[in-house]
Order: C-alpha cells, then sequence, then structure tokens
C-alpha cells in the first residue's frame, strides 16, 4: 500500500490537476511514468508496446482525471489504466498460448504425500543468476503464465505490492489474489526447477 | 500429521504470515520430518526472489525517454 504520505501527495496532485494546473500533471508524469512503463514493459516483453501504452496512459490521465473520484488510490486507477491499455495492445498481435498450471504440483501418493525427488536448488543459483541463458528461461516462463495469474504474480512479486493492493487494482478478493499467485508460483518453480536440474545433470557430464 | 499436498496448499499464507498459529505450528512440525517439502518451500520462495531480480528493476530507456517527453509536451501541454 501506498504511505499516508504518498497518498496525501496523490491527493493534492490530483485536486490541483482538476483545478488546471498543468506542474501537478507534470508532477504526476515524474512520478508515475516508471511505474507504468515497467508494469506494460513486463506484461508485453516489448519496448515499443510498453512506450504506446504509457502514452496512452499519460493522455488518459490528463483526459479523465475529472473522471476519478477518489473512491480508490490514483495509483490503483493508474495501474488499472495502464492494465486496460496493455491488454488492448496485447488483444491486437496475441497469439494465445494455452499451458496447464496443473503441472506445477508434484506428484502425490493416495495419501497427499509427495512420491517424487524434490531437488533444493535454491542455494545454487549464485552463479546462473546474472547469466542470459537463466535470465532467457525466467522470462519466458512468466511470460507463459495465463494471463490472469501473470498480472498478478508481476503486481505482486516484480512490482511488490502488496497482496490488498493487487486485489484493490484488480478488484479480487485477498483469497483470488493468493490462489492465482500460488498457481503462478507453482508453475514457475517447476519451469525453473526443470531448468537448473537439467543444468546440474549437463555440468556433471562435463 | 498434515500430509505434503496439504503443506505445499498453504505456503502461500505461510509466507505472507497469515495462517493461524495452530495452522503454522502443524506446518513447520511436518517440515521437521519431510526433507521433500522443505526443498520445495526453499525453490518455492526463491523462485519469486529470482524472477524479482532477473525482472526488475526496468528503467525507461533514453530514447523512449525522450519521446515520452516530447509526447508529453506536443499533445498535453500545448494540445
Amino acid at each position: 500500500m501506498p504511505t499516508q504520505e504518498e497518498k496525501e501527495q496523490d491527493e493534492i496532485l490530483v485536486r490541483d490537476m482538476k483545478a488546471g494546473h498543468m506542474e501537478a500533471f507534470d508532477k504526476i508524469f515524474e512520478l508515475y511514468q516508471r511505474r507504468i512503463y515497467a508494469l506494460s514493459f513486463n506484461m508485453t516483453r516489448n519496448q515499443m508496446d510498453a512506450q504506446d501504452v504509457t502514452q496512452e496512459v499519460l493522455l488518459t490521465i490528463y483526459r479523465k482525471i475529472d473522471t476519478f473520484q477518489g473512491k480508490s488510490a490514483f495509483s490503483s486507477w493508474v495501474y488499472r489504466i495502464t492494465l486496460n491499455a496493455t491488454y488492448m495492445k496485447l488483444r491486437t498481435k496475441k497469439k494465445e498460448q494455452y499451458v496447464s498450471l496443473d503441472e506445477g504440483l508434484p506428484n502425490f501418493n493416495h495419501a497427499g504425500f509427495q512420491n517424487e525427488k524434490i531437488s533444493d536448488w535454491s542455494k545454487s543459483t549464485d552463479s546462473l543468476l546474472f547469466s542470459n541463458e537463466t535470465k532467457g528461461v525466467i522470462e519466458k516462463a512468466v511470460e507463459l503464465l495465463p494471463e490472469k495469474e501473470k498480472v498478478v504474480f508481476i503486481l505482486r512479486d516484480i512490482e511488490g505490492l502488496s497482496t490488498e493492493k493487487v486485489g484493490d487494482i484488480l478488484d479480487l478478493t485477498i483469497p483470488a489474489v493468493k490462489s492465482r499467485l500460488h498457481r503462478a508460483r507453482l508453475f514457475l518453480r517447476k519451469r525453473l526447477s526443470n531448468y537448473f536440474d537439467e543444468y546440474k545433470t549437463r555440468s556433471s557430464k562435463k | 500429521m498434515i500430509c505434503c499436498k496439504e503443506c505445499i496448499d498453504l505456503l502461500c499464507d505461510y509466507f505472507e504470515g497469515t495462517l493461524n498459529p495452530d495452522t503454522a505450528a502443524s506446518l513447520e512440525d511436518h517440515f521437521k520430518d519431510c526433507p521433500p517439502c522443505v526443498s520445495f518451500l526453499e525453490t518455492y520462495r526463491q523462485t519469486s526472489d529470482l524472477c524479482r531480480k532477473t525482472l526488475t528493476p526496468v528503467e525507461i530507456p533514453e530514447p523512449v525517454q525522450i519521446k515520452l517527453r516530447e509526447f508529453v509536451k506536443n499533445y498535453i501541454q500545448s494540445p
């Protein structure tokens, strides 16, 4: 959640902007352009698309500020406009890729206990973290997430917003946010596990 | 004792710190006796960390910065 101070600052900026003070818009531009661009870029992974979305969002803020009623935080409103513009962008070029999120869980026996060997690669990723290969695998895995899970994962785990804030932006209940987040994490964990296990096998053969 | 499947279902709440104390305690009891679940827990946590470190920070590239400033100047400040 934004701090009380940020919220108050936003309220003043919105009020000034509604009163026609251009400096308030300039300040909003400075405060929000990176957040708008980053969210859109992480959703589309395309610089041109993120630039188009950012421009569109800035224009919408400028044109529609009078319709903003302050029922939710200004930042939530900006995130929502950003997501709408991003979805429009994705629709125009979307080749929907379906993946099953079920593969994120390990195998259980009938009593619900794990049946497969789980390797713990969590301590051995440092040297791999900044390799382009690892980066590519992570980017691809996130890209493959279905949209509903992807947006929750990006807002919560990448942008670092609170679960409550994500619920506010997406108009979801807290349990719904957590459920999507959990499914996304399970899917990504499985993908990364496959990659790190394979990497280990490759290295041991060398 | 709760089973592995239940444990994994509770991980999100466990990390959010929103489990009730009894459930959190049974989860931790399970971890004491179940190395596969500990591995699962560690890699689950590491997944979010790795993704964040890889995908952030997103900085706006200089040419895009310039385009955005021009856009604001041309279409918003003097429409």
